[in-house]
């Protein structure tokens, strides 16, 4: 209690300040984000992210007449907390738009307030099909379940794969993630052997891996993160399920492997983001991330580096005057964007980006391109 | 009905149950001497499990030198946490406080906050995700025993157990500390009365409760291959579960209980789904606390 007092008194003190700035030319962006709790390392990476395109955007001259500030404020990945910032961002005049948050639950839960005031908000990963359809205030920066889930369906009728089973997290991402791999795997004429959903925290799969089992799918598709993703693929070593793994973009991560070490090998997925990329782009901010952070960054990382970059491009386009209005027709012209996550252009009609992807195995603890 | 996969099943049940079990251990010693729960054990078992993991990252020792050391790490733990959040609130010595449920209950609330600066002062230095463990120290390698699998750490998990329970048993029943532990469980003013040193019993009790906790934090760490600093949440809550369910004090009770938990979760798990495995686990504590509401395996104690 008497922290959020004091939290609620700086972020006063905080507003009032910033509005008296806005008449000296300070732009504010509001980024909400998860810096405690159990997702405060992804809320970390966006936030090294995000500093470093800021700086790089300084470096290069910055905006003539305004100078462009960061707020970030902790949200937990708690759909309340976000809801909580959201009032606070909204209530400050000085912040024309707003970076976040993490998952598409926090994301969507805060973006009830955006719509309702009239504030852009661009959130890194939120990839719930429903998010950018809540108003038009809601912009994202990464390809959707609705692209994804169908592109991996194909990539594995491809390979020969007609019998499939779908393990997923119990919350609105891996709802998503699960329904619309499972829709496109049986539109292409396979069979769902089972969707199993699983509460976030578990660690233990090896139940699940043994009712899997018993349906001897050929293959498994994983709608999870990497820390789950480690522990999933560890068990099925152990207990010698002998279906494939395919997952979704949000397993690409370094961790992964060294977390599960040789479990991790033969492990499918596809993903935007690649440090090995030789494309210039990507590697400067790899260089970069690296020299200042000390190690690669992941996909997380390349998707707030490039959505700080999008609303950067956005604010230079409307200029030193910019309001949350002006700011948001800015963002939905954004088209071929020069990202690290490829070039990516928001849809004018339903805002989604598009972005290419490549398909990656893991092969001797090291993930490798493939066809 | 029975066929090898129900069988994996409950085999995967009973190793679940085990890494609840060796939390539990710990967990209802202190309840029974002091009558209070103790929230910070999953921390203690937190610490343990990175204390270890440090010990194998700095200097690769074998397993066994993990586990002395751990304990010992343990133990330090134990009497440091007694020191800060239960010792405070027995300065008073008059009657009227020894015999006051207030002054009790205020350490629910006091192992609680230890346990909250604790887990969130780890996540400050390491991070809230999960911390790289060299690959050889993972107790994780397959062993087939006909069509069924476990792994060696089930085995290790599954010793464990067993020794703790019997070096328990033997301590509280055969020396002269488990005897003054038992008196001070019994009754903390009679036992003061007949000259027994309370203090020193209740630190004993916390050194040795916070010993098996941080045991069993290394090991279902090399098991599991998750250490976190929120890693002692989950399993803390199904021991605490297991701990209630077996009536409150009897260590064997919250170990069957606690079996009996990681079975039902895998079972749920077969028959429906992964998400209703907590569902189930909670409704088997709610129908234990109404039809037997001194625990399956409790005795009936007077509570002051």
């Amino acid at each position: 209690m008497r922290i959020s007092l004091l939290g609620a008194l700086m972020g006063a003190a905080m507003a009032w300040a910033g509005s008296a700035a806005a008449q000296t030319g300070t732009i504010v962006i509001g980024y909400e984000l998860p810096l405690s709790g159990d997702s405060s390392h992804y809320g970390e990476v966006f936030r090294n992210a995000a500093d470093i395109k800021l700086q790089e955007f300084k470096d290069a001259g910055g905006m003539p007449g305004a100078n462009i500030v960061l707020r970030y404020e902790d949200s937990k990945n708690d759909p309340k907390e976000a809801r909580n910032i959201a009032q606070l961002f909204v209530d400050d005049k000085s912040i024309v738009g707003v970076l976040g948050d993490f998952s598409s639950t926090a994301s969507m839960a805060a973006a009830e307030i955006y719509a309702k005031a009239g504030m852009p908000q661009l959130s890194q990963t939120a990839s719930h099909p429903d998010f950018v359809k809540i108003s038009k205030w809601q912009f994202r920066n990464i390809t959707t379940q609705s692209y994804e889930g169908p592109f991996n369906a194909g990539w594995m009728h491809e390979m020969g794969v007609s019998k499939a089973a779908v393990v997923a997290i119990q919350n609105d991402w891996g709802l998503s993630c699960a329904s619309n791999f499972a829709d496109a795997f049986k539109a292409k004429g396979g069979t769902v052997t089972s969707i199993e959903y699983f509460n976030p925290g578990t660690r233990d799969f090896r139940s699940i891996l043994t009712k899997i089992a018993r349906a001897a799918p050929q293959a498994m598709y994983l709608c999870m993160f990497y820390e789950e993703g480690a522990s999933f693929l560890q068990q099925r070593q152990e207990l010698g399920v002998a279906a494939q793994v395919y997952g979704a973009s949000s397993l690409f991560e370094d961790q992964l492997i060294k977390l599960a070490g040789p479990a991790a090998n033969g492990l499918f997925l596809s993903s935007n983001f690649m440090p090995a990329n030789p494309d210039p782009n990507v590697q400067k901010f790899v260089g970069e991330y690296k020299a200042k952070y000390g190690v690669v960054p992941n996909q997380f990382a390349a998707q707030a580096y490039d959505a700080m970059g999008i609303m950067l491009v956005a604010l230079q386009k409307a200029g030193p005057k910019v309001t949350r209005d002006s700011l948001r027709d800015a963002l939905a012209q954004t088209k071929d964007y020069p990202g690290v996550t490829g070039a990516t252009t928001f849809d004018p009609v339903t805002r989604e980006p598009q972005k290419s992807v490549v398909r990656m195995t893991i092969s001797n603890g090291e993930y490798m391109v493939t066809q | 009905m029975l066929d090898v996969y129900l069988a994996q099943q409950i085999v995967n049940g009973l190793s679940i149950g085990l890494v609840y079990a060796l939390m539990a251990i710990g967990f209802t010693l202190i309840f029974g001497v002091l009558n209070v729960v103790n929230f910070a054990h999953g921390e203690v078992y937190m610490i343990g499990a990175f204390a270890g993991l440090m010990l194998i990252t700095a200097a690769a020792p074998p397993l066994l030198a993990v586990v002395v050391i751990v304990l010992t790490v343990g133990a330090a733990t134990g009497v440091g946490l007694e020191r800060l959040a239960f010792k405070p609130f027995r300065r008073f010595r008059d009657e009227a406080s020894l015999r006051s449920r207030a002054m009790r209950e205020a350490t629910l609330l006091s192992s609680l906050a230890v346990s909250i600066v604790t887990r969130e002062a780890m996540r400050q230095i390491f991070g809230s995700s999960m911390q790289t463990i060299p690959q050889g120290y993972l107790l994780q390698h397959p062993i087939r025993i006909g069509v069924l699998s476990i792994t060696d750490g089930d085995l290790i998990i599954f010793a464990s157990s067993v020794v703790m329970l019997v070096a328990l048993q033997f301590l509280l029943f055969r020396t002269r500390t488990g005897l003054s532990i038992r008196a001070v469980a019994n009754s903390p003013l009679g036992a003061q009365f007949v000259g027994i040193d309370t203090d020193r019993a209740i630190m004993a009790t916390f050194a040795i409760g916070s010993m098996l906790g941080a045991t069993a934090g290394i090991l279902v760490g090399l098991y599991t291959g998750t250490i976190t600093p929120q890693m002692g949440f989950a399993p803390g809550i199904k021991a605490f579960v297991a701990m209630v369910m077996g009536g409150l004090s009897s260590i064997p009770g919250a170990v069957i209980c606690a079996l009996f938990l990681g079975v039902a979760e895998s079972i749920t798990t077969e028959f429906l789904a992964s998400g209703w495995q907590d569902l189930v686990a909670y409704a088997f504590l709610i129908a234990t606390l109404v039809f037997f509401p001194q625990g399956l395996f409790g005795v009936g104690r007077e509570r002051a």
